[in-house]
């Protein structure tokens, strides 16, 4: 799966909020897409970004391939009918047209997960929500980096162990609960020590935190972001003054 | 000790407390994500992920509980690989295969569960509150869930609401399923630690 590597392209260099703004106002101009003119536009668009990341789109593809997949089938399941003729084509292009809409979202957000390291966005995410609440997401997001792999070995420990004792022949009910039962019970022995480490380390409201600067580059790509959030709000004005097609 | 050390301001001991919860909640979360029970036959896996939601409702009540999806959901964003599959990143929460809203729909549950269980900010011990209002949380829980889920999914794949509606109708029964198994663990005294 895509997770960050150290590089020096021009999309490592520029600032997490910078990166974050353009992404989420790309969202919702690639969602806003309701012509084809517009939608290859964002897939362009998109190249641009995977190529300032030095990223690869079939890369991207194929960390994404469970996830094409179904958006893939999303248009089948749209036009199928229940009864002859089966297959109705109107909802089934609709769907094959929002459908179309998500890749280059996807590819734009892999870019910034490849170029961005952890800390830069725990430092964003404190920069965006101010105060005490952004203390506890931004420490938050780092622990649960620590933890993640620990308890998804813990929930597979358990699932072995349920396995390795004929487990697969109860039933559903039992299994999921052997499973969430054990998995809580180690998850709060693991918040009891991890607040006891907490407690014991001064955890505190004011620790001291990578310092983000925007330069001179970070302005443009932050204004894109803005601009392309507002696409779709000047489409119409622009699309009464000059006739298209 | 926060006189003696001006500089430094110490996180309340109850806060600590909750904030670890939250967090290991969070990651709990992601884990079952990652975990499923294969069932026989062509039925779809059984996730165990509304789990997470379920209990950051239950034990954290609506903004500690709030907190550990919200940051369940930003660790994703900064690319940890903690939505099913091993997917992350921001795209993937607002578009995703057309299931982001489910992701934001546990958040809004996890806040509604605690706020009907615990009526207030800080926790209560759930021995103190009756089965039925926890039934009612996490049922209204799950209607937030899908409330949030179906319309988000139907818009980004171009399905007719409708359409949306009858491919996620079969995991309901599973939903109820997984409720009753939430509500039979607080109830049968396994999460009570010495």
């Amino acid at each position: 799966m895509l997770s960050y590597r150290p590089g020096t392209t021009p999309a490592h260099g520029l600032d997490p909020r910078a990166k974050l703004g353009f992404q989420a106002g790309f969202a919702v101009a690639a969602l806003a897409a309701s012509s084809a003119g517009w939608l290859l536009g964002t897939y362009a668009l998109a190249g641009l970004v995977l190529a300032s990341a030095r990223l690869s789109p079939i890369r991207v593809a194929r960390d994404y391939r469970v996830v094409l997949a179904v958006l893939a089938f999303a248009p089948v399941l749209a036009g199928f009918v229940p009864g002859p003729p089966w297959f109705d084509a109107g909802p089934a292009t609709r769907s094959a047209l929002a459908v179309a809409r998500v890749p280059p979202v996807l590819a734009v957000s892999a870019a910034y997960v490849r170029t961005t390291p952890v800390r830069d966005t725990r430092a964003a995410v404190q920069w965006l929500v101010p105060g005490r609440v952004g203390q506890l997401l931004g420490v938050g997001v780092s622990l649960v980096f620590r933890f993640f792999p620990l308890l998804v070995a813990d929930l597979r420990t358990v699932r072995a162990a349920i396995h390795a004792r004929g487990g697969q022949r109860r039933s559903v009910l039992v299994r999921g609960r052997l499973l969430a039962v054990r998995g809580l019970d180690r998850t709060l022995a693991r918040s009891d020590r991890l607040a006891l480490a907490l407690r014991a380390r001064c955890f505190a409201w004011n620790p001291t935190l990578p310092a983000l600067s925007f330069r001179r580059r970070d302005y443009p790509v932050a204004a894109a972001g803005v601009a392309l959030a507002c696409a779709p709000l000047v489409r119409p004005v622009v699309g009464t003054f000059i006739p298209v097609g | 000790m926060s006189q003696e050390h001006e500089s430094v301001d110490l996180v309340g001991d109850d806060a600590v407390e909750y904030f670890a919860k939250a967090v290991l909640i969070a990651a709990l979360t992601a884990g079952l994500a990652q975990v499923s029970i294969q069932l026989p036959g062509s039925l779809p896996p059984f996730s165990l992920q509304p789990f997470g939601a379920f209990f950051a409702g239950l034990l954290l009540g609506p903004v500690w509980g709030g907190l550990a999806l919200a940051v369940y959901l930003l660790a994703g964003i900064a690319g940890a690989p903690v939505f099913s599959s091993g997917n992350a990143g921001l795209g993937y929460v607002l578009v995703g295969q057309g299931t982001g809203g489910f992701l934001v729909g546990f958040l809004v549950g996890a806040v509604v569960a605690g706020g009907i269980v615990h009526r207030g900010v800080t926790p209560r011990p759930l021995d103190e509150v009756g089965v039925p209002i926890q039934v009612a949380g996490l049922l209204a829980a799950l209607v937030a869930i899908y409330a949030v889920g179906v319309p988000w999914m139907s818009s980004v794949l171009g399905l007719e609401l409708g359409r949306a509606a009858s491919i996620m109708a079969p995991y309901v029964p599973f939903d109820l399923l997984k409720l009753a198994i939430a509500v039979g663990i607080v109830q049968g005294g396994y999460l009570v630690r010495e």
